[in-house]
């Protein structure tokens, strides 16, 4: 039904039995458009409307101000700060994910004894519930009784138990690890399922030609990943980019800001501060800059149908 | 110098056998074609020699250098997959270029050699474009040309023309003769089809469940085939086997008496139980005396007739004759088999010939190597 809708020279001279065709398909889809248009349109809408006001939360009483909150925004230092920490998450989560999640994609590609034990393993930690896996790692994390701690300590490599989750950078470096270690089994079965679909044979037809293992990699695994790769990293990005719970169960954005993104300084500002209609204006630039994820993102799957 | 030996090479996948005491002795320049129903073990016995699988046990040897524990890369072979195997995100230039690349050849040489195997497989204007984008038979073309570019020793090809169109499977079979005779290096093919087999092969490895039946000429596997199998399986239709007995100087089918000449035939043959062989094309088909049969099917193709006939016990054969030849279904003839021309097998399931000479039954035109 979309192909008659997009199909211009034909659906400009269209049969009766095409038109009942495109008139059932918008029927179809009609229940689709109308909760897509509650759930998702009106909070955007509503959103970019007290941005305008200045509202407290309690009450969602407050007067109009104009751009006020905007000039805020742009002139403040809590957005630009906030915006950093998210692109330093980020990337770094991401990269981590990516690279871990690849390689032991490709570790379980290959024929050893504990595969399926471990494919199935592989997903665990994407299915345990964030609070479980955040009370897990402040655990370890813990500076009195953390066990990476006294694992450090005892392997020689820190002499000093460190204050993880309190102290910058290691406050960072402990949420890009967090998150890496929950969502990196995303990437591992996207992987996973598109390595099994390449032919057999283009390694067969590279090793006569020559390849060795690492060429073999670079040559034919990489570029058949390249498709899911750019989607999952676009995919993950976005998720990433927004990620509340982890963060905010873990450090809270702390210490004092340095891990506060920007989901957090709107949940901050909104909950904390109870100006929602300053959290509204932060919301609504950082949806502009998702914005930029979801052209390429929506330009990276029409590409490809 | 790049002969290709096989010496006692036996392969198992688990407790299935695919090959068994697997021989073969490949000449220099010699285009050998493997031959064989689905299943037999042709793949498997490229694929050894590709450095793909390896045997279980025995040796492979290429160019007087036992290639067992060599990798592929090193083996100084190209390989045409069934399937292509092309590199579908690189372009037709670059799968062409892809072995020189891996073996350090840069620049200007590696582009010369790729122009060159593109003129030669006509390929030049497509280099270009992506796998995806090309026919079956231009993919055909660069996989052979990406196993040309760099002049190993010998040629794997397996089932190379299998997913072409007739006439571009003969167009390129034409091609490959051609292009053997120009290199002259050691080809090995694989195929399930005989008249692949046949037009290019200067020698035929016939395969079936596992092992060689016959490695030969294309001659001496049409006119002098090893056994029942062999026979059955070369020829469009294959060799009529008729089971009967030896009686004297008679084969004695259904109570019918078929002179045969005893000196002919090894010491192996005594009276008893045996099997007749005899190509469709040396039946002659008469009246009056000879060994009496009912005309069943008569199958015009434009240059000949194929008649399939009944004998007395209701066992058919087939006889090829001129296309102008008028037979009527039901209508009841007389058989003569040229006494020359007859091959008589031991009675077991694939049982061997017993032929003592080695003339030519009939002589099909031949490609000479
Ligand atoms: N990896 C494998 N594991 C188990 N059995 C196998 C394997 N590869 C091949 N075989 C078996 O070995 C036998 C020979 O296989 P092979 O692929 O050599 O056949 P082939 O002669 O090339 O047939 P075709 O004409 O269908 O390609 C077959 O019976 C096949 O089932
Ligand atoms: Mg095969």
């Amino acid at each position: 039904m979309t192909a008659i809708a997009t199909d211009p020279p034909r659906s400009a001279v269209s049969s009766p039995l095409e038109r009942a065709y495109a008139r059932l398909g918008v029927l179809l889809i009609a229940p689709t458009i109308l909760v897509f248009t509650l759930v998702i349109v009106y909070p955007l809408l509503a959103a970019i409307y007290l941005s305008v006001f200045s509202i407290y939360t309690p009450t969602l009483q407050g007067g109009f101000v104009g751009a006020d909150n905007y000039v805020e925004l742009l002139t403040g230092k809590a957005f630009w700060n906030s915006l950093r920490v998210t692109l330093i998450w980020t990337v770094g989560t991401l990269t981590l994910q990516i690279v871990a999640g690849v390689g032991l994609a490709l570790l379980l590609h290959q024929n050893i004894w504990f595969r399926s034990l471990a494919r199935s393993l592989v997903l665990f930690p994407y299915f345990l519930s964030t609070v479980v896996a955040v009370l897990v790692w402040k655990w370890l994390f813990n500076d009195l009784y953390g066990a990476l701690n006294h694992g450090l300590m005892q392997l020689g490599i820190i002499d000093m138990p460190l204050d993880w989750l309190g102290s910058m950078p290691n406050a960072m470096i402990g949420v890009i690890l967090v998150g890496a270690w929950k969502y990196f089994p995303f990437v591992v079965i996207a992987v996973l399922a598109r390595l099994q679909t390449i032919p057999e044979n283009l390694y067969e037809a590279a090793r006569i030609d020559g390849a060795g293992p690492i060429a073999r990699f670079w040559d034919i695994t990489l570029p058949q990943l390249r498709s899911v790769l750019t989607v999952i990293i676009l995919l993950r990005a976005i998720w990433d980019f927004k990620e509340f719970d982890l963060l905010y169960l873990l450090t809270g954005g702390g210490p004092v800001t340095s891990t506060q993104t920007l989901s957090l300084l709107v949940y901050q500002e909104a909950f904390g501060l109870n100006q929602m209609g300053q959290a509204a204006a932060y919301s609504v630039g950082m949806m502009l800059v998702m914005l930029v994820f979801m052209v390429l993102y929506i330009r990276q799957t029409k590409e490809k149908a | 110098m790049a002969n290709v030996i096989f010496k006692d090479v036996h392969k198992s996948f688990g407790s299935f056998v695919a090959l068994e005491k697997l021989d073969l002795d490949i000449r220099d320049g010699e285009f050998v074609a493997l031959l064989g129903p689905s299943g037999c073990g042709k793949s498997t016995t490229l694929r050894m020699l590709a450095g793909l699988d390896f045997p279980t046990s025995g040796e492979i040897s290429i160019g007087g250098r036992v290639v067992n524990d060599l990798a592929p890369g090193k083996r100084d072979i190209a390989m045409v997959f069934q399937s292509y195997a092309l590199y579908p995100h690189m372009t037709v230039g670059e799968n062409i270029g892809y072995p020189l690349k891996k073996r350090g050849i840069k620049g200007a040489a590696r582009a010369e050699a790729v122009q060159k195997a593109a003129d030669l497989l006509q390929l030049g204007a497509l280099l270009d474009r992506k796998p995806k984008q090309l026919s079956g038979g231009q993919q055909q073309r660069v996989a052979l040309g990406r196993a040309l570019v760099r002049e190993p020793q010998v040629f794997l090809l397996d089932e190379p023309l299998s997913n072409l169109d007739a006439k571009l499977r003969s167009y390129m079979r034409a091609e490959l003769i051609e292009l053997h005779r120009r290199l002259g290096k050691t080809m090995v093919y694989v195929t399930h089809d005989q008249l692949e087999a046949m037009t290019m092969a200067s020698r035929i490895a016939v395969m079936h469940g596992g092992h060689v039946q016959q490695f030969d000429t294309p001659d001496a596997i049409y006119n002098r085939p090893a056994n029942r199998f062999v026979a059955g399986f070369i020829g469009t239709p294959p060799m009529n086997q008729v089971e009967g007995t030896v009686e004297g100087g008679d084969f004695v089918i259904a109570g019918h008496r078929v002179p045969i000449d005893r000196t002919a035939y090894s010491a192996d043959l005594h009276d008893g139980p045996a099997v007749l062989g005899v190509r469709p094309e040396a039946i002659s088909i008469g009246s009056g005396e000879g060994l009496p049969a009912t005309v069943r099917l008569a199958e015009n193709t434009g240059h000949e007739t194929i008649v399939t006939l009944e004998l007395p016990d209701k066992r058919r054969i087939s006889a090829r004759v001129e296309a102008a030849r008028r037979l009527d279904v039901g209508q009841p003839v007389a058989l003569r088999l040229d006494p020359a021309a007859i091959h008589l097998f031991e009675a077991t399931e694939n049982g061997a010939r017993l032929n003592l000479d080695d003339t030519p039954a009939s002589v099909i035109p031949m490609r000479s190597t």
